[in-house]
């Protein structure tokens, strides 16, 4: 979690920003422009809080499973959605039953789900694990975010908008050297982006001009490198720009995809999200990197309602997968379904044995979900034993596939990157890329 | 007693609060270093009855179960009601910096539970270490948020005990030595010691009666062993009392707490030798005085660093910092609205809603490690949202309704004859700034500008108040200077 004042500081002082003026040219062409075969998009999902993942990916047949869970465990009969449609992958999973828009998604070959995703030496800490998530160091979680890194060897340069994380802050994957990655908060209302714009007094409209130029002015002065201070400015200067670029553009999108927003005191923010990913995607053609994140899956106590196929946990499961089918849906309506991947990670799974307020404490490993046309769907690596004397001291599962070989096998195969110059090593590729 | 020059007194009156009039500062000036430190952490001497009248005519919240009179939106316009109209903006701050330590959000806890642990905050801000960390296990918000509900014999929840630890007093390495300070059995015993933590609640008085218990059948009463093999080793039947005890006396306490203070009130601390140092002279500070915290920060805000220029707008300005500095700093009004009574009421959450938008949600922090501090306010889409509030602030003309707004009157007092002054004035009451000869340049260029971009003549008028003044403060308040604190 803490990040040293100096990487923090090198990071929003950064000297090139991604958020610059999108040329005319690409604005007037973007939409004849969006079936473009080489473009690669790629949607990071965190479901943040420690997702459980044995009741997520269900190992139904196994028999430890349902002594470790009495409450939790789902059994067969169980593991279909509410219309009865079955969420049974194989002989031994099946999907919890608020993910059948998923299911659907599998079953035509478009979900790879990787069985036990973890890291040696795993840290229960939310706040640690997230970091060595984010930063692909699994000592301590320091220096910059895996994709910021890509970021600053690959997008560095490119003009126009290429990169957006839509949540309340920017995700530590996206910290770089060079590059500064925005973030754009939803707003409520049917222009998720109106606040992203930079207003005057509507009193005096006339006098608007005269203050966008003072502002613009008073913040282009140079300054120490490495200030706050410089950070500031050069950011207080991208948001001008960057608002601009983005109100110009998003305008643009239309789309018959009704997505899943729900309704007060029910709201899935994913929904909301990704829809706001997709109207980037479709109007802006050079926005290809994205960060969503959906939270709350820290169910230490009542994970289930009145029945396994309710509460907490199914909520939010329903909410990412009904995101997700959206958005999926609304790539194929703009022809871009072949260009998009989307993956999905927490930081970690939850303890196989469920504790006495039907709910699970901080786990290791767990599945990952990618998704989108580009993959080979169905079933990778191996799931982890749930034998005793195959957890480890706390309980808790032993990890089969090591996060950053599922990286490093997205920026290999599909972002067309260097994985060693980012993540250090070569890791192993995981398969589910062609 | 040293003296306390204007500059100074505006930095202590903008980091031990939120900043203040000119008027205010000079007044604050006039005590001296120690005098003024001493005023503002003895805040229970100040007479606050504007704001404690203002509250009652503006908040009911005598049933606190009463989910139309106490809500989400409710207890946030309460709090940004206290922070803009309190005289004692030092129990203020020390709560919002307990409130992130402490960092419980309503986006699991009922709000009338996040109302009731932010009076635990303010009543037991200064006082013994110990009896805060103890408030906190037994606080209802805190026992739901961090499942100590569920914690009980034979099915230990990890969750308060680990957090107690990582976030709470020690932090997982030592902030001085980098020594790991607990282990993950650690976690396991303390857990244990903390089972069966709960409480009752009942319905009296038509409000609801919240008390603390230890169900006996619930905790463990078998040995726990913690830190074993340190020179903080203890065994035992040991419950949270004891772990708590244990706890706040670890000079790793001292230390994490030391240096969390100084992040927060004084400047980003570095893992340099002198500002290790600096962590172990305050954290024996708090040893040396029976773990008083009123005894460390007021060592804090007299000490030489904390004045040092390295201090001075070494921080970026949170944004609710940002957002009642500007209105305290320039006589802006903030009129809360009211819910009192049945039928419709006319209340504005306007600075709470910019607040989130700013990132910081107050009682809704990320989790359980709080905000993210300087940088992390940082990006974008927050800096759009700080100049849009400036721009709300500015723009607002109606002097009736609930809302915030300043007056063509208030600013005509800043607004003197010449351009030149009128920015000087503007920037010393939001300040005082010195962003240099340049920026006054440029600011002076823009108030004698017309809408086509002519040079005009800056005259004191009516109209050049409402439109060029105004436009004068919203820029400020966009200058990267305005954004540090």
């Amino acid at each position: 979690m803490p990040i040293s004042r100096r990487q923090f500081i090198k990071r929003s002082a950064g000297a090139v920003s991604v958020t610059v003026v999108l040329p005319k040219l690409w604005l007037a062409d973007a939409l004849a422009q969006s079936n473009n075969p080489a473009r690669r998009i790629f949607v990071v999902i965190q479901l943040a809080g420690g997702v459980d993942g044995l009741n997520t990916v269900v190992p139904y047949t196994n028999s430890r499973y349902r002594s470790l869970r009495p409450t939790l465990a789902f059994p067969d009969t169980e593991l279909k959605d509410a219309q009865g449609n079955s969420t049974i992958l194989t002989s031994d999973f099946g999907l919890h039953p608020s993910l059948s828009a998923i299911k659907s998604l599998y079953d035509a070959g478009r979900v790879a789900i990787v069985h036990g995703v973890g890291y040696p030496n795993p840290n229960l800490s939310h706040f640690l694990s997230m970091d060595i998530w984010h930063t692909a160091n699994p000592i301590g979680g320091q220096g910059d975010g895996w994709l910021g890194k890509y970021a600053d060897l690959n997008l560095l340069g490119q003009s126009g908008l290429s990169a957006v994380s839509v949540g309340n802050s920017l995700p530590k994957s996206l910290f770089g050297d060079k590059v500064v990655v925005p973030n754009i908060s939803p707003a409520g209302g049917t222009n998720r982006f109106v606040n992203y714009n930079y207003i005057t007094d509507g009193r005096h409209q006339g006098d608007r001009n005269n203050r966008l130029n003072t502002f613009r002015e008073s913040n282009s002065r140079s300054f120490e490198p490495d200030s706050f201070i410089a950070a500031l400015a050069n950011t207080g200067l991208d948001a001008l720009d960057g608002a601009q670029q983005v109100q110009d553009s998003v305008s643009r999108y239309s789309s018959t995809i009704t997505y899943p927003i729900g309704t007060a005191g029910n709201i899935n923010n994913l929904a909301i999200a990704m829809q706001m990913v997709a109207q980037l995607i479709t109007t802006i053609p050079g926005a290809n990197l994205f960060y969503v994140n959906l939270g709350g899956f820290d169910h230490h106590s009542q994970e289930i309602g009145n029945t396994r196929a309710e509460g907490q946990l199914a909520t939010l499961l329903r909410y990412y997968s009904e995101a997700v089918k959206a958005f999926y849906d609304d790539m194929v309506e703009h022809g871009l379904v072949d260009n998009v991947l989307m993956m999905q990670w927490s930081e970690f799974g939850r303890r196989p044995n469920e504790n006495a307020s039907r709910g699970t404490d901080h786990g290791t490993a767990a599945p990952m979900m990618v998704i989108g046309n580009p993959v080979r769907g169905g079933l990778y690596g191996e799931h982890p034993s749930l034998e005793t004397l195959d957890l480890d001291r706390a309980g808790n599962l032993k990890f089969t596939v090591d996060f950053r070989a599922v990286y490093a096998t997205i920026l290999d195969k599909w972002l067309g990157a260097d994985s060693q110059a980012i993540l250090g090593e070569r890791y192993e590729d995981v398969g589910f890329l062609g | 007693m040293a003296s306390l020059s204007y500059d100074e007194a505006a930095h202590l009156l903008r980091r031990m609060g939120f900043g203040g009039t000119t008027g205010e500062i000079e007044e604050l000036a006039s005590k001296g270093r120690e005098g003024a430190v001493d005023y503002l952490v003895n805040y229970n001497q100040i007479d606050n009855k504007p704001l404690e009248d203002l509250l009652a005519q503006s908040f009911d919240f005598s049933d606190i179960t009463d989910n139309q009179k106490l809500n989400n939106a409710e207890i946030r316009r309460w709090w940004y009601t206290r922070l803009v109209h309190t005289r004692r903006q030092f129990e203020e701050k020390m709560t919002l910096f307990w409130h992130n330590h402490f960092a419980t959000s309503s986006s699991k806890v009922q709000d009338f539970y996040m109302y009731l642990q932010n009076l635990t905050l303010r009543a037991n801000a200064l006082p013994r270490f110990d009896d805060l960390l103890l408030k906190m296990a037994q606080d209802p918000a805190m026992i739901l948020w961090l499942d100590s509900r569920t914690n009980v014999v034979g099915r230990p929840n990890e969750n308060f005990g680990r957090e107690l630890m990582e976030l709470f007093t020690m932090g997982i390495n030592d902030v001085v030595t980098g020594q790991p300070n607990y282990t993950e059995d650690d976690v396991k015993e303390v857990a244990r010691a903390f089972t069966g933590w709960d409480f009752n609640q009942n319905r009296r008085d038509g409000g609801l009666n919240v008390q603390f218990v230890i169900r006996q059948n619930l905790h463990d009463n078998t040995t726990k062993t913690v830190f074993a093999g340190t020179p903080y080793a203890a065994t035992g039947n040991l419950n949270g009392t004891d772990i708590i005890d244990i706890l706040s006396d670890r000079p790793q306490t001292a230390r994490y707490l030391s240096k969390k203070l100084l992040d927060f009130f004084v400047f980003p601390v570095t893992a340099s030798n002198s500002d290790r140092n600096l962590i172990d002279r305050f954290a024996n500070v708090y040893l040396n005085n029976n773990h008083s915290i009123k005894a460390l920060v007021t060592a804090i805000f007299t000490s030489d660093e904390f004045f040092s220029d390295r201090a001075r707008f070494a921080l970026v300005k949170q944004p609710v910092e940002y957002i009642v500095g500007a209105v305290r700093m320039l006589r802006g009004s903030f009129i809360p609205g009211s819910n009192l009574g049945e039928g419709r009421r006319q209340v504005s959450n306007t600075l709470s809603i910019f607040g989130r938008s700013m990132g910081q949600d107050l009682f809704g922090p990320p989790d359980v490690a709080g905000w993210d501090f300087n940088l992390g306010w940082v990006n974008t889409a927050s800096m759009l949202e700080r100049f849009n509030y400036a721009n709300a602030y500015i723009s607002n003309r109606n002097t009736t309704n609930p809302g915030l707004f300043i007056t063509n009157d208030e600013l005509k007092k800043n607004t003197k004859g010449t351009s030149k002054k009128t920015v000087k004035k503007f920037l010393k009451a939001l300040g005082p700034l010195d962003p240099g000869s340049d920026v006054v340049k440029m600011l002076r260029s823009y108030l004698e500008t017309d809408d086509s971009g002519n040079k005009v003549k800056f005259v004191n008028d009516d109209l050049t108040v409402d439109k060029k003044v105004r436009g004068l403060v919203h820029q400020i308040m966009c200058l990267p200077e305005f954004q540090l604190n």
